[in-house]
């Protein structure tokens, strides 16, 4: 699923960071890169960007940016 | 003679770069906690313990040194900096900040580094240790040194030797040999991770879940900027009273002692007229400076940006637009070269062309004296005034935005992407040196240009330039500065300006504050017989030659709307060319702000007539 769709506070990995033009380069540089664990923290109402945790870091994302980052939810022990 | 050695500080953004540049070259750079704060490179000097001198600069952060084509202006100050040292041979020395509380993601780029500028010499520090160990984690400098094979400092700001510890360690020659590492690895090697709910982030998250609240975010979001821009009005007025009375009174000791001659009415008109009322303005540009200054430094801007991101795609910009609009309500200048964040060129064009609407600190003096001498009531609803026309810059500028971004600076707009820094309490220190630097530069501008100004005006409203046969007229009625203000008054009488007006806008120009000293030189020439009073007691007093009252409420709403919307700075005007290198843009927001200004002050001056009369 993309990280659009992940449900929040849910524990997942980035797969797959779909490179569009400059945004992939410059989103794995950020920190979004393929093997990171991520956690959307919160989505801002009326389809406004998400809140996601990457690792040790926190970022605002863009719901269009978003949808291009593949995760993979991380079973729970 | 041979160049001096030449140092670089370079890293991502928002991990104490520009702190570091303060403590080795004692400057004040200023400091946010938001990325992107530093958009120019900065120099300063320092000695190293050889006794050699070397230049340190402060580059603005980067996530990458390839940003390719669709990279931010920021991002290319910096790389094109870098580039070009590296290209001239030039002695250089790069210094990479990282953050101990990331450190994964930090060595990423000094691994960057290594790839992308072999044969560099190159010393790391990691500063943010106490943050770290406060969490209960530790990094050891010296296991971090041999996986890297770098010279690694690891370091607070609050250190006291701190500039010795970085200087001293600025290596001599470059690493020997490029070693194969990853960041994992290597930070798995000397760090013990912090305890995950003691670490910043956890922290940090915590906070959020109240400012960022759906419904609660939003509502703290209004009430933050609310009481800040109220509390300019509601701190500094009783202040600004005070300075006055204070005024009037030296007015009245200096009166009776210094006599009748000229140079006695020059220094009581024109000087404390002039630049007196204007330095009474001082403690509010002080409280605006440090209410900015806690919101730019404890983490709140970025999760502004995140809040309002949605609601600035309706006019065509993004959250991260916001940060440049704020700080603009301090001076249109810096948030004018803070705009290279954006990504997008077109947004930044549009936002670019729009910062001069907002009510920056040079405006406050006029809108005080016109809110406090013509806006009955309570201070509360004083307030509430002054505040109103903080919202009306807002709301003005992001229609203007909206325009723009339909027309020429028409574009989809790129999406939010943003790195939202943990949240620091603001140093108490550093808000203090930008309250200081702040008085100072108003201090010192009061004490040249509107000096200068005052006095060049007081004699031209003592110079008559026509006769008067009838012997009725007052000579400042036909000096040179009423004649030219005349002249504008067809222009100026659908607004409600009079010839004084005029001649305060004309002075405003060239710095905004100069409509209060000019109307301060004007009423104490013309009152020079009665006792001192505020100014704006004389504005509610002032007559017209017929003996009518002069202003009314309708006059103060009409000059309060113009000064909401004109671009009347030379610097911004000049900043805006820097920037866009274009006469035509820089022409069009000249004319399009004073249209705008002549409109608005129409709509008031008619709209408050309607409903007073």
């Amino acid at each position: 699923m993309s990280l659009l769709e992940l449900p929040l506070d849910v524990d997942a990995v980035i797969e797959q960071v779909h490179a569009q033009d400059d945004e992939g380069p410059l989103l794995r540089a950020m920190g979004l890169l393929e093997g990171q664990p991520v956690r959307v923290l919160r989505r801002a109402p009326l389809g406004g960007p998400l809140q996601v945790r990457v690792g040790d870091a926190c970022f605002a994302v863009g719901r269009s940016l978003a949808s291009l980052v593949q995760v993979q939810v991380v079973e729970a022990r | 003679m041979n160049s001096p050695l030449q140092v670089a500080l370079l890293g991502r953004p928002n991990t104490g770069k520009s702190s570091l540049f303060n403590r080795l070259t004692n400057t004040h750079a200023h400091i946010g906690n938001f990325p992107g704060v530093t958009v120019d490179v900065l120099t300063g000097e320092a000695r190293l313990p050889s006794g050699e001198c070397c230049q340190i600069h402060d580059l603005p952060g980067i996530y990458r040194l390839d940003p390719g084509p669709g990279g931010s202006a920021d991002e290319r100050v910096t790389i094109d900096f870098l580039r070009e040292r590296v290209a001239t041979g030039a002695p250089l020395v790069l210094v990479h900040v990282l953050d101990a509380t990331q450190l994964v993601l930090h060595l990423r780029l000094t691994r960057e580094i290594l790839d992308q500028l072999p044969g560099q010499r190159l010393l790391l520090v990691v500063t943010q240790r106490d943050a770290l160990e406060r969490a209960g984690g530790f990094l050891d400098g010296e296991a971090l040194a041999a996986a890297v094979r770098l010279p690694v400092r690891v370091v607070s700001h609050q250190d006291p030797d701190l500039i010795s510890v970085v200087l001293e360690a600025i290596p001599k020659t470059p690493p020997t040999k490029p070693t194969p590492w990853t960041p994992e690895d290597a930070a798995r090697a000397a760090l013990r991770p912090p305890e995950h709910a003691a670490s910043p982030q956890e922290r940090s998250e915590r906070i959020d879940r109240v400012l960022l609240h759906p419904i609660l975010g939003p509502l703290l979001f209004v009430l933050i900027l609310g009481a800040t821009f109220a509390a300019v009005f509601l701190i500094a007025d009783p202040a600004s009273s005070f300075f006055n009375v204070l005024l009037g009174r030296l007015v009245s000791i200096l009166r009776p002692r210094l006599g009748e001659g000229l140079l006695a009415a020059l220094l009581l008109e024109g000087v404390l007229g002039g630049v007196g009322t204007v330095l009474a303005f001082v403690p509010q540009i002080v409280v605006l400076m440090g209410l900015l200054e806690v919101l730019e430094a404890s983490g709140y801007l970025a999760r502004a940006a995140f809040l309002i991101d949605r609601f600035f795609r309706v006019v065509g910009l993004s959250g991260k637009a916001f940060v440049p609009l704020l700080t603009a309500h301090a001076c249109a200048v810096p948030a004018i070269s803070a705009t290279r964040v954006l990504r997008d060129p077109k947004e930044r064009l549009a936002t670019i062309l729009v910062l001069p609407l907002m009510s920056c600190s040079a405006r406050l003096p006029t809108y005080t004296l016109l809110v406090s001498a013509f806006f009955g009531g309570t201070t509360v609803h004083k307030a509430a005034v002054s505040t109103g026309l903080y919202l009306v810059g807002i709301l003005g500028g992001l229609v203007a935005a909206s325009v723009m971004r339909r027309t020429m600076a028409r574009g989809k707009g790129l999406p939010l992407l943003l790195e939202m820094p943990t949240y620091k309490a603001p140093s108490w220190r550093q808000i203090q040196v930008r309250c200081g630097r702040e008085a100072r530069d108003f201090t010192r501008r009061a004490g040249t240009v509107i000096l200068a100004a005052s006095v060049l005006l007081w004699v031209l409203l003592k110079l008559p330039v026509s006769d008067d046969p009838s012997g009725q007229t007052p000579v400042i009625e036909r000096s040179a500065a009423a004649m030219v203000g005349k002249a504008l008054e067809p222009i100026s009488k659908p607004i409600g300006f009079d010839w004084r007006i005029n001649v305060g806008l004309i002075g405003a120009f060239g710095a905004r504050e100069l409509m209060v000293s000019t109307l301060g030189v004007i009423f104490g020439v013309e009152n020079a017989e009665e006792e001192p009073a505020p100014l704006a007691d004389k504005l509610r007093e002032a007559k017209t030659s017929q003996g009518t009252p002069a202003y009314s409420t309708a006059t103060a709403a009409a000059l309060l709307a113009f000064f909401v919307f004109a671009c009347q700075c030379i610097s911004t005007l000049s900043t805006v060319y820097r920037e866009t290198r274009s006469w035509p843009l820089t022409g069009f927001v000249f004319l399009y702000t004073y249209a705008l200004a002549y409109l608005a002050a129409f709509l008031a001056y008619h709209g408050v007539r309607l409903f007073t009369a």
